[in-house]
């Protein structure tokens, strides 16, 4: 996990470096002595390997520097106020992707064939295709214009997180519903289940207790990776309902040349990507009787 | 299994409580005015900014020796209580309000302006807008540091420590005396100073030099007491020009000359007394909190001088790039006041003309321009610069590509400064135009090189470029292509001359021709066309020194006709506000530098902020 971090890291500035234009390509042209100040100031005026020992060394001790752009504020401020917003979004984009896309799955897989399984399985598939800002422009459209229930942006209270965690939980509750009812099929069609229907087992129990844990692995796996995306906040739902998260800091740094913000962010999204991946092959060791922890 | 469900249950609550951690942490009791502030601000030192977005946060929680009047921009009173302006209009002696207090409850001096100035101009400041403050009388050779100092000039050394007893981010100590000579280049400097009879070299930087006897210093510039400023005494301030500068007044109101607290940034240093629980300042708001890219409160300063203002408590200034958004949240009656919204929206309110009282577009000073690059061929030839300008159908453009009433421009300065009415030059003439390029020698555009336009990445530039590629290419049967680049890039290129024509524009600084014009000055820091002309430059500098208005109108007239004449840019058309304002809030008036105080804004009683 270290290297990964760290190949990341050196990839990731050495490309941002390379792009033509500077982070203080402001509007009005700055006089020779002013720039080379300014330059001063962020260590811009040093050879770029000094630069890039300086910026690893900081990150070792925790401190991600100033960002050029937002002037007032450290990155690690950024990111402490960013990630609790888009942290609190993406629970409740899970969440409801979790709850949505499990009983569709386990409809859909235990009438197969039926027009509920058809619908939800077609739902599904639309929900995959369609892009992020086109449900939420949908949803705008319906809940904000059509009928007035939720307010169309903002951030500060819980009737304005409705909408956006609808949106970004969209494409994931689709997922989890297909993923869910594929692997559904798949416990139905063996020996254990056959067993626990001749013992004479209610349907529902069978369904509850015996096949969904071993159906769940699968929707685990995936939610790994999910997690990491939307804690990290998803940009376009971020920006489309004006929404204080990581996503908008990271796009808004990648634009306007904010090398230390955009580097932060990446490195955050890094570390969280591969610590979920470590709790999913930790999870499976809870949820899997097969999998022992050695 | 029992383990199994213990741990998914205490998952799940834990998760659940995270998210009404994060949402109850948020909750806010709402504003009594809330407007769409564009993007996040950079920074609220103002020695720093040059933004839109930035100035509407400034412009409210500081108040400079002036500030200006929300409809027609005059100078009024602001910390300074009266003025007098010496005859040769050169000298200005300001009369503080004794009554002026910052936001801790201290009162607002002439000194406090003094130190605010000194560190605008400090090099080490790195204030981009320096060069607002270089009408005063040497200030230009104190902000530029050692350029600024010559062999015999008065200069101040400032050491790297601090004088004992001082607050944790003060200035070094200051030593004064006679600069004898600079020896070396820019890297290694060497300052050899007499003080009080002795003379001592200084380096700038960590380490001296103890063999040759050269000191360490942290930089050396021209004595401050020679800068235009001085306090008469707490409450008096006097400022002298260079030159008269008839908008001197209406610059002092303008955030790059605003008061900083002494005190606040000498404790927390910058940045970090800019933080809302940090900050000192003297406007008529302050700042209650800052969440980062969400949003700004302000809110009524208590010991604001003026009783009268501001009208409201309370005002949230939000931070949202989605143009659509904004639009959403003020068509659904959550905020006041919005300043863009799509183009497609403009143009259909335009056209049905159902929100007049919202919105309501009026010209202000801005323009919308091509640049030149007269460096290359065959853009050297002033032939094919004028075909250009005269192929072009600018009520094309503003009819079809930007559609909020904007007007056709044929002047680089903008229609509405009293006294002054532009020319209008380069109107369409497509036979003119393809006669002068016959005669630069490209009959019928034929041997004429690709031509490139370059644009910042935008929607709207994106389809005025396609139409100007559209009608050059009809018109006088050349090739044209278009390119785009973000931001970042884009400046990078126009500064170092990638470009053939590239889309511009200029928005004024204060209401004078002045403020479009003198970038076109020889080697101007805006001028980025390679283009120069010494009778321009001395009709500008003419003006400079001109008192009498009509003289200094004739001499920019002069000047805009050479201008118009050698075309190094091309104008296609002034900018209209784009604001959008809920019928009920009074004191918003729509003036040509686009600047709306909050401070004067008030809601008419009885109408509820969401009445729609």
């Amino acid at each position: 996990m270290l290297l990964t971090l760290w190949v990341v890291f050196t990839t990731s500035f050495f490309l941002m470096r390379a792009v033509p234009g500077g982070p203080f390509d402001s509007d009005r042209k700055l006089d020779g002595e002013i720039k080379k100040n300014i330059e001063r100031r962020y260590h811009l005026d040093e050879p770029l390997e000094m630069q890039y020992w300086r910026e690893l060394r900081n990150y070792l001790r925790g401190d991600l520097g100033y960002p050029y752009k937002l002037q007032d504020h450290t990155v690690n401020g950024v990111i402490r106020e960013g990630l609790p917003v888009s942290a609190a979004l993406g629970l409740l984009a899970l969440a409801f992707a979790m709850s949505l896309g499990l009983v569709a799955g386990i409809t859909s897989a235990t009438r197969r064939g039926s027009p509920a399984d058809v619908m939800l399985m077609t739902l599904a598939t639309i929900g995959i295709a369609l892009p992020n800002f086109v449900v939420a422009g949908l949803a705008i459209l319906c809940f904000v214009f059509l009928i007035p229930l939720f307010p169309a942006a903002g951030w500060g209270s819980f009737h304005q997180l409705v909408l956006p965690a609808l949106c970004l939980g969209a494409p994931h509750a689709a997922d989890v519903a297909r993923i869910t009812r594929t692997s559904m099929l798949d416990v139905f069609s063996q020996d254990h289940i056959r067993t626990a229907r001749a013992k004479g087992l209610s349907r529902a129990r069978v369904i509850w207790c015996h096949a969904l844990p071993g159906a769940l692995l699968p929707v685990v796996s995936y939610l790994g990776p999910a997690t990491a995306y939307v804690l990290t906040g998803s940009l376009v739902i971020e920006q489309i309902f004006a929404i204080p998260g990581l996503g908008s800091h990271f796009v808004e740094a990648a634009l306007q040349r904010d090398y230390t913000m955009a580097l932060g962010c990446v490195m955050l999204y890094t570390v969280i990507l591969s610590t979920m991946n470590l709790l999913v092959d930790l999870s499976y060791a809870v949820l899997d009787p097969r999998v022992e922890l050695k | 299994m029992q383990n199994r469900v213990v741990i998914s249950v205490v998952l799940l609550v834990l998760a659940l409580s995270a998210v009404a951690w994060a949402v109850l942490r948020v909750q806010l009791p709402p504003a009594d005015f809330t407007f769409v502030n564009e993007t996040e601000p950079k920074s609220l030192d103002w020695a720093l900014v040059t933004g839109l977005p930035e100035h509407r946060i400034i412009g409210s929680i500081f108040e400079g020796l002036t500030r200006l009047h929300p409809k027609t921009l005059a100078p009024l009173p602001g910390a300074a209580e009266s003025w007098e302006i010496s005859d040769d209009k050169k000298s200005y002696t300001f009369h503080l309000r004794k009554n002026a207090r910052w936001s801790n409850g201290k009162a607002v001096t002439a000194h406090d302006f003094i130190y605010s100035l000194r560190r605008f101009l400090d090099p080490s400041t790195a204030a981009e807008y320096a060069y607002q403050a270089w009408y005063l009388k040497n200030a230009r050779r104190y902000s530029v540091g050692a350029k600024g100092i010559s062999a015999g000039d008065p200069v101040e050394v400032e050491l790297n420590e601090r004088p004992k007893g001082s607050r944790p981010f003060a200035r070094g100590v200051v030593l004064r005396g006679k600069l004898i000579e600079k020896e070396g280049d820019d890297d290694h400097r060497v300052f050899i100073v007499e003080i009080e009879g002795r003379r001592h070299k200084y380096r700038s930087g960590d380490k001296g030099d103890l063999n040759q006897g050269i000191a360490p210093c942290k930089q050396v510039l021209l004595d401050f007491h020679e800068v235009g400023v001085r306090a008469i005494d707490d409450y008096t301030l006097e400022m002298r020009l260079a030159d008269p500068t008839p908008y001197w007044l209406e610059l002092l109101a303008y955030h790059a000359l605003l008061p900083v607290n002494r005190e606040c940034l000498e404790t927390y240093g910058s940045p970090a007394w800019t933080q809302a629980e940090h900050i000192v300042t003297n406007g008529p708001y302050r700042v209650a909190f800052r969440r980062i890219r969400d949003r700004v409160r302000l809110v009524r300063n208590n010991y604001y001088w003026d009783p009268e203002r501001p009208k409201l408590e309370v005002i949230d200034a939000l931070a949202i790039n989605s143009q659509v958004t904004v639009y959403n949240l003020f068509a659904t009656g959550k905020v006041d006041w919005i300043t863009d919204a799509p183009a497609l929206v403009l143009r259909e309110l335009i056209k049905t003309g159902a929100a007049k009282k919202e919105f309501n577009p009026q010209p202000y000073l801005g323009t919308y321009y091509y640049l030149l690059n007269t460096n290359r061929k065959p853009l050297d030839d002033v032939r094919v610069r004028r075909a250009l300008t005269l192929a072009l159908n600018r009520e094309e453009i503003t009819r079809t590509a930007t559609g909020s009433g904007e007007v056709p421009a044929h002047s680089l300065v903008p229609l509405g400064i009293p006294g002054y009415t532009p020319e209008r030059f380069g109107k369409e003439d497509v036979q003119e135009a393809q006669r002068l390029l016959a005669e630069a020698g490209y009959p019928n555009g034929r041997g004429f090189p690709k031509l490139e336009i370059l644009y910042n990445t935008h929607q709207a530039h994106q389809t005025i470029a396609q139409l100007v590629r559209k009608q050059w290419e009809k018109n006088l049967g050349i090739t044209v292509s278009t390119r785009n680049e973000e931001w970042g890039s884009y400046q990078t290129s126009i500064r170092k001359f990638v470009f053939d024509a590239a889309r511009r524009a200029w928005i004024a600084d204060y209401v004078d021709p002045n403020s479009h014009l003198d970038m076109m000055v020889t080697d101007g820091e805006n001028n980025n066309t390679g283009w120069s002309n010494a009778e321009y430059d001395k009709l500008i500098a003419a003006a400079r020194a001109e008192t009498d208005e009509a003289r200094r109108f004739t001499l920019f007239h002069q000047a805009e006709r050479i201008l118009m004449d050698e075309v190094p840019i091309v104008p296609i058309y002034y900018y209209v506000d784009k604001n959008q304002v809920r019928s009920s809030v009074r004191g918003f008036y729509r003036n040509p530098l686009d600047q709306h105080p909050l401070s004067e804004l008030s809601r008419a009683p009885e109408m509820p902020a969401d009445a729609r």
